[in-house]
C-alpha cells in the first residue's frame, strides 16, 4: 500500500511537468500581448517596448521557462503583473473561498445526491424513481448562470431571505484567520459571522451542487441496481435479513466504488474553481481570478493557478485511488 | 419489500429540507440558540462540529454574548454601498488609468482642482485660486490652509511638490520601485510630455508651504483639464514613503472626505469618513462607504432589486427601461463623455478615394442604430467631441442617409457594382469589418451595431463581413494598423477637446501617418490641433477645434455613430448622487435615506 502511494505521488510528476510546459507555451502563442492590454486604447509603441521588456517577455522562451519553474519549485510563482501581487500568497488568500463552496456544493450534492439514488434503485420504476431521475436530467442539463440568477430571484429579490451573493454582508467587517470563513468564525467564536457566511453560502452552493447531485445521484441508482441484481443479494434476502439491513450491509458497500470515482472527479473539478457560480454570485474563488487573469493576459497568475489547479486534481485522484482500497479491501495495488 | 426503510429515508431528507429553509430563514433576524444548535448539526461534518467544541473551550465567555448580538449586518443608512463592474487594479492614482479604481481614489484623494459638479469646469479643490503669467508658462497657485491627510499629516507646498517628483522623476526611488514593478505613469506621460527632461515642467518650487509655482517649458493649452484629472491627486509624502510596492498592499492615504479601510480582492473595498476633513460644508453624509466587485451586470441589477447595494454602474441597455419605470429605482444618466465611431484603415486602397468614405458615411442610418441599441440612454454623433465639450461645433452639419446616394458616390468613384473586395495593403481581400468583442460605454452592444451598420451599408452596395477576435488581439491589431475596416471609441479623460480630437489626429513632428489610427495623415488637421493645444486661452482654442471638427467632417476622415450617456441605477432612497462627464464623482455629497 505504501508502496503503491509512493508510486502514484512519483507519478504526478511528469504530469505536472508537463502541464506547466503545454501552459507555458499556449499563453505565449496565442495573439494578443500583455503591454498592449495593460495599456488598453492608449498603447503606444514605445510604453508597450518598455513593459515588454520589463516583464522580462523578450527574453528567450525556454529561459522564460526555467526561470519560472525554478522559481515556482521555491514556492514563487511569480508577481501579477497587473495588480503585482505574488500569485503563491494570493492563491493562499483566494483558494479557502474555492474550498468552502466546493464543500457546500459537494454537501448538498451528497446528502441529497446519495439517498435518491438509492432510493430511486431500490423502488426502481415507482413514481418516486421516475421523479428523481427526470429532476436529475433536469440538473444534469441546467444551464448553471441561468439557475443561478433564477435562485437570486426567488430567494434574494422576491422572498429577501438570502443574499445575492459575495461571503459576508456589504457591511460586515471580518478579519479572517485561514479565509475560510466558516472555521474563522467558530474560531474566533463570532456565531454572527458564521451564520452569515452560512446564509452567504447557501445559494452559491445550490447552484454548484446541482449538477454534481444530478450525476452522483444517477450514478448511485445505476450501481445500486447493478449489485441489487446480484445472486448474493438475492440469497441476503432468502436469508430472511431486513431490507435495510441488505440494502445497506450488502448492496451499498459494493456500489460505492463507482460513486467515490464520480465524487472524486466532482470534487477536483469544483475546486478547480467554478467559474460561472462565483461570477453570478461574486464570489472571490480561484475560478474568476483565473479567467479574469486569462483576458488581461497576465501571465504569472494563468501558470500559477494552473499549476496549481492541476496539481490539486491529481492530488484529489490520488486521494480517491487510496479511497478505493479502503472502501475494498479485495483491490491490489501492483 | 418493504418501504419502512425508504420511508425514513424520505422522511429524512423533509427533515434537512426543512431544518436548512428555518435555519436560512431564521438567520436575518436574531435567532434563537436552539435553532444555531440544530442548524449545526444539520450542516456539521464532524470537523465543524469539533471546531465549536473548540471554541467552547477556550473562549467560553464571549459565546453567549456573540449570539445574542448577531446578527451583524450594520445599519444600512450608515453606509453607501457602490456595486461595480470590476476590482481596481490599483489603488495608487498615479500608476492607474481605469475608472474602476478611479471611483475609489475620487474619495481617498484631492488634487489642485477638480472638475465642477456635472461639467467639465475647473474649479478650485486643495488649491484655493490661481494665477497665470501672459505668455501662459507660468502657472501660481495659492493653496488651502489648514487641510490634513488621514495619517495626520499637514497639506502644504512641499507635498505638492513631493508628488509631482513621484511622478515625473524616474530616479524617485517610489517611482523607480513602480516602473521596475512593470507599472506605468502612463497619464503623466500623455498628459506632461514625458518623464525627467521629456516634461513640459521646467521647475516646480514651493515657494512658501502655501504656495506653489509651476513653470512650464511651453505653454499647454490643457493644463488646468489635466491637473482635474482623477489621477494627479496626492499621497500624503510620509505614507507614499511607507508604502509597498505591490498594489495589493498600497495602503491610500490622501485629503480626500473617506478614508481607506480595507480592500478584499475580488470582493469590495471599505471606506471610513474622514473627521477632519476640511471642507465642512461638503463634509461626508455617510459613516461608511463601500465599493462591491459585481462583474455580472444582471446580478448586479438583482442586487440592487434586493437592497443589498444602493447604486450600480454597468446597466444593460435592455435593463434601462425597467429601472426607469420602476419607482423602486432611479436612474441618473451620466453626461456624454464618449463617442464611437467608424475608422478607415488608408492602407486599404478604396478608402483614399473621398468618395468612396462619404459613401460609407451616408449609407449608415444612425438614428435608428442609436435608438435601437443604447437603451435610450445615446445620442446620434456627427464629429469626435460630445456636445457637453466646449470645442464642440454646434454648426456642423452631418451627412445625410440616403442609400442612393451613396450608391451613385460609389458608380462615381469607379464602383458601379458596389464594393466587397478590396485592396489592403497592395492584396485583394474580402472587405471585412471589425467590431469590438467587449462592450464599452461608446458601444454597449457592438455586435448587433455591427450587424445594423452593415446591414445598411448593404443596401447601398456595400458588402462587409463582420469579424471580431478576442479584445487583447483587437487592440493590437488595431495599433498595428492592421483592421482594414474598425469599430472603436473613446472615452475622455480631462474634458478637453484636445484630449479628443488630437490624440486620433496629431502626427509626429516628421507627419508620419499614424499606424494607430489606420495611418490617417491630414497635415492641416494635424497642425492645427497642435497649434491649438499651445494656446493657453479658451476662447482662442475653440475656434481651432470647431474648425477641425469641420475639416474632419468635410474629408470623412471618420465616421462618428453615437455618444453615450452611461447609465447609473441606485435605489429610490438614495440622494445626492451627481455625474461627472468624466466619471469623476464624488460620494461625500450622498446620502441613503
Amino acid at each position: 500500500m505504501l508502496r503503491y502511494v509512493i508510486k502514484r505521488v512519483l507519478t504526478i510528476v511528469p504530469v505536472i511537468l508537463g502541464v506547466s510546459i503545454l501552459v507555458f507555451g499556449f499563453i505565449r502563442v496565442i495573439p494578443g500581448d500583455v503591454a498592449t492590454v495593460m495599456l488598453g486604447e492608449r498603447a503606444t509603441p514605445e510604453n508597450v517596448a518598455r513593459i515588454r521588456e520589463q516583464l522580462g517577455l523578450t527574453k528567450p522562451l525556454y529561459e522564460q521557462y526555467l526561470i519560472f519553474m525554478g522559481n515556482a519549485l521555491r514556492g514563487d510563482l511569480g508577481t501579477s503583473v497587473l495588480r503585482g501581487e505574488p500569485v503563491t500568497q494570493e492563491i493562499i488568500r483566494r483558494f479557502p473561498a474555492t474550498i468552502e463552496l466546493t464543500l457546500g456544493a459537494i454537501l448538498i450534492a451528497l446528502v441529497v445526491g446519495i439517498p435518491a439514488g438509492i432510493i430511486s434503485a431500490v423502488r426502481r420504476g415507482t413514481w418516486f424513481d421516475s421523479l428523481s431521475m427526470l429532476v436529475a436530467l433536469t440538473g444534469v442539463s441546467m444551464p448553471i448562470f441561468w439557475l443561478g440568477l433564477m435562485l437570486i430571484l426567488l430567494f434574494s429579490v422576491f422572498l429577501h431571505i438570502l443574499p445575492t451573493g459575495a461571503r459576508l454582508d456589504g457591511a460586515t467587517r471580518f478579519e479572517p484567520i485561514t479565509n475560510l470563513l466558516l472555521l474563522d468564525s467558530l474560531l474566533k467564536g463570532n456565531i454572527g459571522i458564521f451564520f452569515q457566511t452560512l446564509r452567504h453560502l447557501a445559494l452559491p452552493a445550490i447552484a454548484l451542487g446541482t449538477i454534481p447531485m444530478a450525476i452522483i445521484a444517477r450514478m448511485t441508482r445505476s450501481a445500486m441496481l447493478e449489485v441489487l441484481n446480484q445472486d448474493y443479494i438475492r440469497t441476503a434476502h432468502a436469508k430472511g435479513l431486513k431490507e435495510r439491513a441488505v440494502v445497506i450491509n450488502h448492496a451499498l458497500r459494493n456500489a460505492w466504488l463507482p460513486v467515490i470515482t464520480v465524487v472524486g472527479l466532482q470534487v477536483g473539478r469544483l475546486l478547480s474553481g467554478a467559474i460561472l457560480t462565483e461570477t453570478v454570485f461574486s464570489w472571490p474563488g480561484i475560478g474568476r481570478w483565473l479567467v479574469d487573469a486569462i483576458y488581461a493576459r497576465d501571465f504569472p497568475i494563468v501558470q500559477g493557478v494552473t499549476l496549481f489547479i492541476a496539481i490539486i486534481f491529481v492530488g484529489v485522484n490520488l486521494v480517491v485511488d487510496i479511497l478505493y482500497a479502503w472502501v475494498d479491501p479485495r483491490i491490489k495495488f501492483e | 419489500m418493504s418501504t419502512v426503510w425508504t420511508k425514513r429515508l424520505l422522511v429524512l431528507l423533509g427533515l434537512v429540507a426543512i431544518l436548512a429553509t428555518v435555519a436560512a430563514c431564521a438567520a436575518p433576524t436574531a435567532p434563537p440558540p436552539q435553532v444555531v444548535k440544530e442548524t449545526v448539526v444539520v450542516a456539521g461534518p464532524t470537523k465543524i462540529v469539533e471546531a465549536t467544541k473548540i471554541v467552547e473551550a477556550t473562549k467560553i465567555v464571549e459565546v453567549p454574548k456573540v449570539v445574542t448580538a448577531t446578527p451583524p449586518p450594520a445599519k444600512v443608512q450608515d453606509t453607501f454601498i457602490f456595486g461595480a463592474q470590476g476590482e481596481p487594479v490599483c489603488l495608487d492614482p498615479a500608476i492607474i488609468t481605469d475608472g474602476i479604481s478611479g471611483r475609489v481614489i475620487n474619495q481617498i484623494f484631492e488634487g489642485l482642482v477638480k472638475f465642477d459638479k456635472d461639467t467639465t469646469n475647473v474649479v478650485p479643490s486643495l488649491a484655493e485660486k490661481w494665477t497665470t503669467s501672459d505668455d501662459g508658462k507660468v502657472w501660481t497657485f495659492t493653496l488651502r490652509k489648514g487641510v490634513k491627510f488621514h495619517d495626520g499629516t499637514d497639506f502644504n507646498a512641499d507635498a505638492v511638490v513631493k508628488n509631482f517628483d513621484y511622478w515625473q522623476n524616474t530616479k524617485n526611488p517610489a517611482h523607480a520601485a513602480q516602473v521596475k514593478a512593470g507599472q506605468t505613469y502612463e497619464y503623466f506621460e500623455a498628459q506632461f510630455g514625458g518623464f525627467d527632461n521629456d516634461s513640459i515642467f521646467a521647475k516646480i518650487e514651493a515657494v512658501d508651504p502655501t504656495t506653489v509655482k509651476f513653470t512650464l517649458k511651453e505653454p499647454q493649452g490643457p493644463f488646468l483639464n489635466n491637473l482635474a484629472m482623477f489621477v494627479f491627486v496626492f499621497w500624503s509624502p510620509p505614507a507614499l514613503e511607507k508604502a509597498p510596492v505591490e498594489c495589493a498592499n498600497r495602503k491610500p492615504v490622501g485629503t480626500g472626505p473617506y478614508k481607506f479601510v480595507e480592500w478584499k480582492a475580488n470582493e469590495q473595498v471599505t471606506l471610513e469618513a474622514f473627521a477632519d476633513y476640511w471642507d465642512k460644508a461638503n463634509a461626508p453624509k455617510m459613516k461608511k462607504v463601500v465599493i462591491r466587485n459585481i462583474p455580472n451586470n444582471s446580478a448586479r441589477l438583482l442586487a440592487l432589486s434586493a437592497g443589498e447595494i444602493h447604486g450600480m454602474e454597468g446597466l444593460e441597455p435592455r435593463d434601462v427601461a425597467a429601472v426607469k419605470g420602476n419607482p423602486k429605482f432611479k436612474l441618473i444618466l451620466r453626461p456624454a463623455n464618449t463617442t464611437g465611431y467608424v475608422a478607415f484603415n488608408y492602407k486599404v486602397k478604396e478608402f483614399q478615394n473621398l468618395k468612396v468614405r462619404q459613401a460609407f458615411a451616408q449609407a449608415i442610418n444612425k438614428k435608428p442604430i442609436v435608438d435601437s441599441f443604447f437603451g435610450g440612454t445615446g445620442q446620434v454623433a456627427n464629429q469626435f467631441q460630445p456636445p457637453a465639450l466646449w470645442g464642440y461645433n454646434k454648426d456642423l452639419k452631418d451627412w445625410t442617409y440616403d442609400a442612393a446616394v451613396a450608391k451613385k458616390l460609389l458608380a462615381d468613384a469607379g464602383f458601379p457594382n458596389g464594393i466587397s473586395k478590396v485592396t489592403f495593403d497592395g492584396k485583394e481581400v474580402p472587405l471585412e469589418f471589425w467590431y469590438m468583442p467587449v462592450s464599452r460605454p461608446y458601444y454597449p452592444n457592438p455586435k448587433d451595431i455591427a450587424t445594423a451598420i452593415a446591414a445598411d451599408w448593404a443596401k447601398a452596395g456595400i458588402n462587409v463581413t463582420l469579424q471580431t477576435v478576442d479584445w487583447a488581439t483587437y487592440l493590437d491589431k488595431r495599433k498595428n494598423g492592421l483592421l482594414p475596416l474598425y469599430m472603436l471609441g473613446w472615452t475622455g479623460d480631462n474634458g478637453d477637446p484636445d484630449n479628443f480630437v488630437c490624440y486620433f489626429f496629431c502626427m509626429d513632428a516628421k507627419d508620419t501617418p499614424i499606424a494607430r489610427e489606420g495611418f490617417v495623415a491630414d497635415k492641416e488637421v494635424s497642425d492645427l490641433l497642435k497649434k491649438a493645444a499651445v494656446t493657453t486661452k479658451q476662447a482662442d482654442r475653440a475656434p481651432m477645434y470647431q474648425k477641425a471638427e469641420q475639416l474632419i467632417r468635410d474629408r470623412v476622415l471618420r465616421v462618428f455613430i453615437a455618444n453615450n450617456q452611461p447609465p447609473l441605477a441606485f435605489t429610490a432612497n438614495v440622494d445626492g448622487y451627481i455625474p461627472n462627464p468624466t466619471g469623476t464623482e464624488f460620494f461625500n455629497t450622498v446620502v441613503v435615506k
